[in-house]
């Protein structure tokens, strides 16, 4: 895992990302959270620990929905 | 789907039903929850049980002949039979409170007499008192208790029915002598139990056995009357209470009891494990202390049967009852969300679908059948978690297309036999598939079908991939010019003989075995064979493989669970990865003696546990048994390898791979990150990709700390994210990779 305080930057614009709410949708079911993006392109960054941890988690519980 | 599509599968199961003394019981008493509850000192509650079922408790203890003792499964392991009376005698004596409950129902008008205070009356007297509706029970003598009024123990039976009938109100009229039934013609409905050759009024010949009616449609009887035993008098009563109230309801008698349809259960309870208890022997002249008859109540083995779910992971981990995933694999395609969702997805997809649940049971049940049910019924749906089973999918594609290739030996267009190595075998060591052919090819008129039996699609659930499939079967070997196909692999092998039955099979190992030219090798002198799942019924390949084995000189031991899956079957892993663990670790320990494998995929299992392992064909050949298992991208490549390989040898043609961009580049892994990623079902032919789009395109993020890049590839159902650094030219290091089955909506 790495550490939570790694700036990123989008390549494409030279940005630095920035919080930004975001809808996931997964398997008919839509949930929100708050993820860095880019202010000027959104492109979004999913961290390990979010897609291993909690995003994981509520993967597996709209499998079992 | 229809509910019994699913439950057909389950319904045989018997998980739930009475224990056999609860079948020899007159008053069919739940004696295993009985003694579950004495045994743990829970008296009360115990005390209940054993009210409930037999009315007058201190009266059965004392007298009943026990005939659940001739049933109880103990005696099957040479011990005696639990002493259920004594153990029932202690719950009485250790039971502080045992005032009878009153319930709040209305109280009815019709009117009930009984002819007799013996048991069996009271017992109908007290049943129907308890129902509200007024009773009158006539009795000749000066008190109640019949036969019982002689008995030397009557003071104790006397304080019984005193307490039992504490809690109703009954009218009894001692002295007083029914000549005639037309006394009671005020009555609604009337009880004859005057004792063994006492009054019947003229109806016993009219009596009914199974509803203890008569011809006179109002008038019932039981007891000793009629010639059975004073226990079976007092279960008459309960029964005879419940028609009589449908009788009083509906005016007819009709049978109200429908859980016990056959007098004796027959059905075959497994105590492997357990161990003899002698019996506790009651160390004053007073019957058990309170400790001695918990002791003799947890002798009781609780009889159930509980074989499938004792012996798999998944069912133990989910205690879910049989019939109940049957229902549900219904249920679940029935949902309507909000007010019911499915209750059975982690179950169905956690599954090995390996039959060992239904190849232990006593009656077939089998509930890998109705889980591949439920996957299929999802997957024809659209209601499937499709990430589930995407990787192996994909590799199923890839092996039926690039991966693939038939061809009859050299120079001819048919052949009488073709090898069938499956998907896996040529990608875990293409050693095994090039040696093979060499020797089948040397000995027989042999031909190769590169390919993949479809397993993949079977477990996703995906009939129409999988007939697909074995439609593009069909059409090679009849080209081929139906030879007999030589497998190396369990699971193809069972699954041919499944759905392509015209295909004649034989195994590989039967015919290495057959032949004298043929050394084998082993590295072990003692070991294990560890056949897969799908072998069980191919016992050809079994056989097969043991004389290789002998033939090498290894002296082996049976495992005692065999073919219980590796934990590969049903490709269960993504769904339950915790399950998968816990069940490889099992497989891995079955034995200490090392394994001899001729599953490729029980290899990966086993030596990735670091279990002491070698193919069979590593034996055949003389092969180095070691080495690591090869990654994601280096299976890919072995297949590849192995189809150049065929393709120069029998046609002589040079097989140039489908070629892409990201081929150029070179990633870095390490050891242990290339570990993880294969536990991620992560390929590097993926990191590949996702790197040279990232690089091409300039959509990549960058941490100007440490000089890091991380991209990310959305596939259909998966996006992967990258961490990597560039190295030199087109070279990247990988640092993290992972993947993610959630779409966001933005920045996509």
């Amino acid at each position: 895992m790495e550490s939570k305080d790694r700036v990123w930057k989008c390549c494409k614009c030279d940005r630095e990302l920035v919080a930004k709410k975001i809808v996931f949708e997964y398997l008919g079911h839509s949930v929100s959270h708050e993820v860095p993006a880019c202010p000027k392109c959104g492109k979004v960054y999913i961290s390990q620990e979010l897609a291993e941890g909690r995003m994981s988690e509520v993967e597996q519980q709209l499998e079992d929905k | 789907m229809k509910l019994e599509d699913s439950t057909k599968y389950t319904s045989r199961c018997f998980r739930g039903e009475p224990a056999p003394c609860s079948y020899a019981c007159p008053f069919h008493m739940d004696i295993r929850s009985f003694l579950e509850k004495a045994g743990k000192g829970r008296w009360m509650a115990a005390y209940k049980t054993l009210r409930n079922a037999t009315v007058f408790p201190a009266i059965v203890a004392a007298l009943c002949d026990q005939p659940c003792r001739g049933c109880c499964q103990r005696t099957v392991l040479g011990d005696e039979a639990i002493a259920v009376r004594d153990v029932e005698s202690a719950v009485l004596r250790n039971t502080k409170d045992r005032k009878p409950d009153s319930y709040v129902i209305p109280p009815k008008t019709q009117r009930v007499a009984v002819v007799g205070a013996g048991v069996a009356g009271l017992s109908a007297a007290l049943n129907l008192a308890q129902k509200k509706y007024p009773v009158t029970v006539f009795e000749k003598q000066e008190g109640w208790g019949g036969s019982l009024r002689s008995h030397p123990r009557f003071a104790e039976f006397d304080a019984d029915i005193a307490l039992q009938f504490s809690a109703v109100e009954t009218e009894f009229r001692f002295g007083t002598e029914v000549e005639s039934l037309d006394e009671l013609a005020e009555f609604d409905v009337v009880y004859v139990a005057t004792g063994a050759g006492g009054e019947d009024f003229g109806l016993l010949e009219s009596w009914d056995r199974g509803l203890l009616a008569t011809s006179d449609r109002k008038v019932f009887m039981g007891g000793a009357l009629t010639g059975v035993t004073l226990m079976e008098g007092i279960a008459q009563g309960i029964e005879v209470s419940k028609t009589i109230e449908v009788f009083l309801q509906t005016g007819r008698a009709g049978l109200t009891h429908g859980a016990f349809k056959n007098d004796v259960c027959d059905r075959s309870f497994r105590h492997e494990g357990a161990v003899s208890v002698p019996l506790v022997v009651a160390s004053g002249p007073d019957g058990y202390t309170a400790d001695e008859a918990k002791e003799e109540a947890a002798r009781c083995l609780l009889c159930d049967c509980d074989t499938c779910i004792a012996t798999c992971e998944m069912l133990k981990r989910f205690r879910k009852d049989p019939q109940k995933i049957g229902l549900e694999v219904y249920t679940d395609m029935n949902v309507n969300p909000p007010f019911s969702v499915r209750a059975l997805t982690r179950e169905a997809y956690s599954c090995n679908i390996c039959g060992y649940c239904k190849s232990v049971c006593p009656v077939d049940v089998d509930i890998g059948s109705a889980l591949q049910l439920s996957r299929a019924a999802r997957m024809s749906a659209g209601i499937h978690p499709a990430a589930l089973h995407d990787f192996w999918l994909r590799e199923m594609d890839f092996a039926t297309s690039e991966g693939a290739f038939a061809s009859a030996p050299k120079g001819r267009q048919t052949c009488e036999y073709a090898f069938y190595p499956g998907c896996q075998l040529g990608a875990s060591n293409p050693e095994h598939v090039l040696r093979s052919y060499e020797f089948l090819s040397a000995q027989y008129d042999a031909g190769v079908l590169l390919g993949c039996c479809g397993a993949p699609a079977y477990w996703a659930g995906d009939e129409a991939r999988m007939q697909a499939n074995l439609d593009e079967i069909k059409k090679s070997w009849d080209d081929l010019g139906r030879p007999t196909l030589v497998f190396a692999c369990a699971t193809c092998m069972s699954l041919f003989g499944r759905f392509l039955p015209e295909i004649p099979r034989v195994s590989l190992y039967e015919l290495l075995a057959a032949s004298e030219d043929i050394a084998p090798v082993s590295p072990f002198t003692e070991a294990t064979v560890f056949d897969p799942c799908a072998a069980r019924d191919e016992h050809g390949m079994e056989a097969g493989v043991r004389t290789l084995a002998a033939k090498a000189g290894v002296a082996l031991e049976e495992l005692s669970e065999p073919n219980h899956c590796c934990g590969y079957g049903g490709h269960m892993r993504i769904a339950n990865p915790d399950l998968y663990d816990e069940i490889t670790q099992h497989r891995a320990e079955a034995s200490e003696k090392p394994y001899i494998v001729y599953c490729a995929n029980c290899k990966e299992v086993f030596s990735l546990r670091d279990k002491e392992n070698v193919h069979v064909l590593d034996m055949v050949f003389g092969l180095d048994a070691g080495g690591r298992v090869p990654s994601l991208f280096q299976k890919r490549e072995n297949s590849l390898m192995v189809k150049r390989e065929l393709m120069k040898e029998i046609q002589d043609v040079e097989f140039r791979p489908e070629e892409h961009p990201w081929d150029a580049l070179t990633v870095l892994i390490n050891d242990d990150l290339q570990r993880e990623l294969d536990s991620k079902l992560i390929s590097a032919a993926d990191l590949k990709e996702a790197i040279w789009l990232a690089e091409s395109s300039g959509d990549k993020l960058c941490d100007e700390g440490d000089g890091t890049f991380m991209c990310s590839m959305v596939k259909p159902v998966i996006t992967y994210w990258v961490n990597y650094r560039e190295t030199a030219p087109q070279t990247y290091e990988i640092l993290s990779a992972y993947y993610h089955r959630m779409r966001f909506e933005s920045g996509e």
